[in-house]
């Protein structure tokens, strides 16, 4: 059981508004928990309460007592509880100590100092129990992203917890993924194991769920049993600021699609990566200028790939890329592209949040710049340093300066990953206003609900191949929604 | 039925990770600072000859033969266009070709190491070598790092390509500052995150961790070790006869 009495938590240096306040809580054995609300409710902050990363880790006031299983958190060292609550995290490149599977597997009973033949017979009995038998052996980068979160509760279920906290395992995984994800949990539920996810894909979990809980502000904001929530009207989860659960609810809005007679085309995107086998195999495709074209399938169909080929990051590469009579090499494609990475960090360099959209601009006009990040809700940050702010106004920054860049192309990869209901709508916003500025936009995606938003077009790949291309009007939505399964 | 799988995996390396800690300290110090003449002649070609065959035996043909390509280059570089230039372009001549040929044996050996050595064996490896657990740890964080920083700042690269931010852009002062902010930002931020999952997995208790890989030494181990021996033998007595 765990018990949570009058908590308050409030991180040192960091915004009022991350923590939690006064939360008073039970929970019973054996139960599956979820916790939702808005990016910076709380929920994640709930999660390290319980496996004791606070106090332990992240530093702050706390005030108040959690108990788990009988022992006091707060007087709990972190490798004790390393044995009475197991944690899977969001982000699967850094939560892997090691780099192969099986040394991951073992890494938390070997930090237990247990002797060898228990840390194999127990290795043993997670991958029977887990069904992990075909990932033994392998390096973690080579894992899809639902095997990686596998393996991640692999390697804490070998402790033989007793209680289980997962923080938005889900935010990379496919649908594909998310089924494996689901039938762990499933497994630990059925063997009287206590589950707490914080999430925002609710949709796997509709039918696990005993209770969930609402957070609103770092306060506990609603405490619903699983079956009353999963049985709201869609308004209930709009409202609240979640994504919907039920996702054949999901609707088209109505796009508009320039009938322009202009297309940019793909001409013999091959690609391997020195292995025997193409990872990408596109003799020939035309995309309309103007749309906004979701590729979508499954993790490894090659989608990543031919985003890269399409901005000319891959090297050795000979596709063609024809627009408006032009025949682009993949070098020359550089400067007509634009691509909003997965992770942001990456592409943010200047010092503010102005120098940063003036960075891409041929021409610089303050002017347009300020202009656009206004349109983007950013203009009160613009002094501000690009890495201070938010995840999600990271992105739009990223938004903003490819606005800016006057280049015909624009390339998100999976830009809803981990994103709540607000932020989503507000990325989609985005993508509409590059529409609107005739940018032809390209975006990988597993989000179904973020498509039904802004895409005008879908791309199916499926092993390197273009296995289909259809317009997303109210027919095209039936057959993405037969893709979804939903 | 995983266990026969379990147990066969962890067979031996082709060399025991602390030998090739040792490799890389021998050919860092004896290639880059080991001077000329006598039986350096000798030693010196040896092992700038091991990342090589190393690289053979893993079967990584193309670092192999990238790696003697670009070491024969050097080599002769120096050798043959050294002589026969002058002024401005002999500086830039012995500059590449000196680092090149004193510096890719060690860079090379280190790769080796990093790549192919899992994380749990090194850690088997430092604890064997009697370190505390104060060292271990943090080595070994250092040591899962590589591979990541490497990923980071290739992404990084492909940021900065696409932008149009590139050497000949007019500000040569940005282009590190572009590159080495965001890398240290994300490289804190998997730090971050990297520790608070090793801690949540018990990382750090107080008791003696297990180690369930096997490492130990072989015959190769032994030659090798003897190579490096040798090579430091003559490097002292190099030094000390002046």
């Amino acid at each position: 059981m765990i018990e949570l009495k009058n908590v308050s938590f409030f991180y040192t240096g960091e915004q009022a508004d991350a923590g939690v306040k006064d939360i008073s809580l039970v929970f019973e054995e054996g139960k599956v928990v979820l916790l939702c609300g808005k990016s910076g409710c709380g929920k994640t902050t709930l999660t390290r309460l319980i496996n004791g990363l606070i106090p332990h880790y992240y530093e702050g006031t706390l005030t108040g007592n959690v108990v788990v299983n009988g022992y006091l958190v707060a007087d709990t060292a972190l490798y004790k509880m390393a044995g009475i609550v197991g944690s899977v995290f969001q982000n699967p490149r850094s939560q892997f100590f090691n780099v192969d599977t099986d040394s991951e597997l073992a890494f938390a009973c070997e930090n237990m100092g247990m002797p060898e033949e228990e840390v194999r017979r127990r290795m043993e009995y997670a991958v029977e129990e887990l069904e992990l038998g075909s990932l033994l052996g392998r390096s973690i980068f080579e894992l899809s992203g639902g095997e990686k979160q596998k393996i991640a509760c692999g390697s804490v279920s070998t402790l033989e917890p007793e209680v289980f906290v997962l923080d938005e395992p889900t935010s990379n995984l496919d649908m594909e993924g998310i089924a494996l994800l689901k039938k762990v949990v499933a497994y630990w539920k059925a063997n009287g194991k206590t589950v707490i996810i914080a999430e925002h894909r609710l949709n796997f979990l509709a039918d696990l769920a005993d209770r969930v809980i609402y957070l609103e502000d770092g306060k506990i904001a609603g405490d619903y049993d699983g079956v009353t929530f999963f049985g709201q009207q869609v308004s209930f989860y709009r409202d609240r600021g979640l994504r919907s659960p039920y996702l054949k609810d999901i609707w088209r809005q109505e796009r508009y699609m320039p009938h322009l007679k202009d297309f940019c085309s793909l001409q013999g995107f091959y690609y391997s990566y020195g292995k025997p086998g193409s990872v990408l195999d596109i003799p020939k495709a035309e995309i309309p200028l103007g749309h906004v074209v979701a590729v979508v399938g499954k993790n490894g169909a090659g989608k990543t790939t031919l985003i890269r080929s399409i901005c000319g990051l891959l090297k050795h590469d000979k596709g063609i890329l024809g627009i408006r009579r032009k025949k682009l090499k993949a070098r020359e494609r550089l400067s007509i592209c634009y691509m909003v990475m997965q992770d942001v960090n990456h592409q943010l360099f200047t010092e503010s949040v102005l120098d940063e959209v003036l960075l891409s601009m041929g021409q610089k006009d303050q002017a347009t710049a300020e202009w656009i990040l206004d349109s983007l809700d950013l203009l009160e940050f613009k002094d501000m340093h690009p890495m201070s702010l938010s995840g999600g106004q990271k992105q739009r920054v990223a938004i903003a300066s490819a606005l800016t860049s006057d280049r015909e192309i624009i390339v998100l990869d999976e830009p809803t990953s981990g994103l709540d209901f607000l932020h989503m709508q507000q990325v989609a916003e985005g993508i509409r206003t590059l529409q609107d500025k005739n940018r032809t936009i390209f975006i990988v995606t597993h989000d179904p609900e973020f498509i039904a938003a802004c895409c005008t077009d879908i791309l199916l790949m499926e092993r390197g191949k273009l296995r289909e291309q259809y317009p997303l009007d109210s027919e095209g939505m039936g057959k993405l929604k037969i893709f979804y399964g939903i | 039925m995983w266990a026969m799988m379990l147990q066969s995996r962890q067979g031996r390396a082709f060399l025991d990770p602390r030998t090739k800690m040792l490799l890389v300290i021998t050919i860092t110090s004896i290639v880059i600072g080991g001077g000329n003449g006598g039986a350096m002649n000798i030693i010196k070609p040896v092992l700038t000859a091991v990342p090589f065959l190393l690289f053979v035996v893993e079967r990584k043909w193309k670092t192999a033969m990238t790696y003697v390509a670009v070491y024969i280059a050097a080599f002769s570089g120096e050798l043959f266009l050294v002589p026969i230039t002058r002024g401005f372009l002999n500086f830039i001549v012995v500059a590449c070709c000196g680092m090149f040929s004193r510096f890719m044996p060690g860079i090379a050996m280190g790769s080796y190491l990093v790549s192919t050595t899992t994380v749990s064996e090194f850690m088997a490896a430092m604890e064997r070598l009697g370190l505390p657990q104060k060292l271990t740890i943090p080595l070994s964080v250092m040591f899962r790092f590589f591979p990541t920083v490497g990923e980071e700042y290739s992404a990084i690269g492909d940021a900065m390509r696409m932008r149009g931010i590139h050497f000949g852009g007019g500000k040569p002062g940005k282009m590190l500052e572009y590159r080495m902010v965001p890398l240290m930002i994300s490289c804190v931020k998997i730090g971050d995150e990297l520790s608070a999952a090793a801690l949540t997995r018990g990382l750090g208790a107080s008791v003696k961790r297990t180690n369930i890989c096997r490492i130990g030494f072989g015959v190769f181990d032994v030659l090798v070790m003897l190579i490096c021996i040798l090579g430091f033998c003559i490097l002292i007595g190099n030094k000390c006869l002046g």
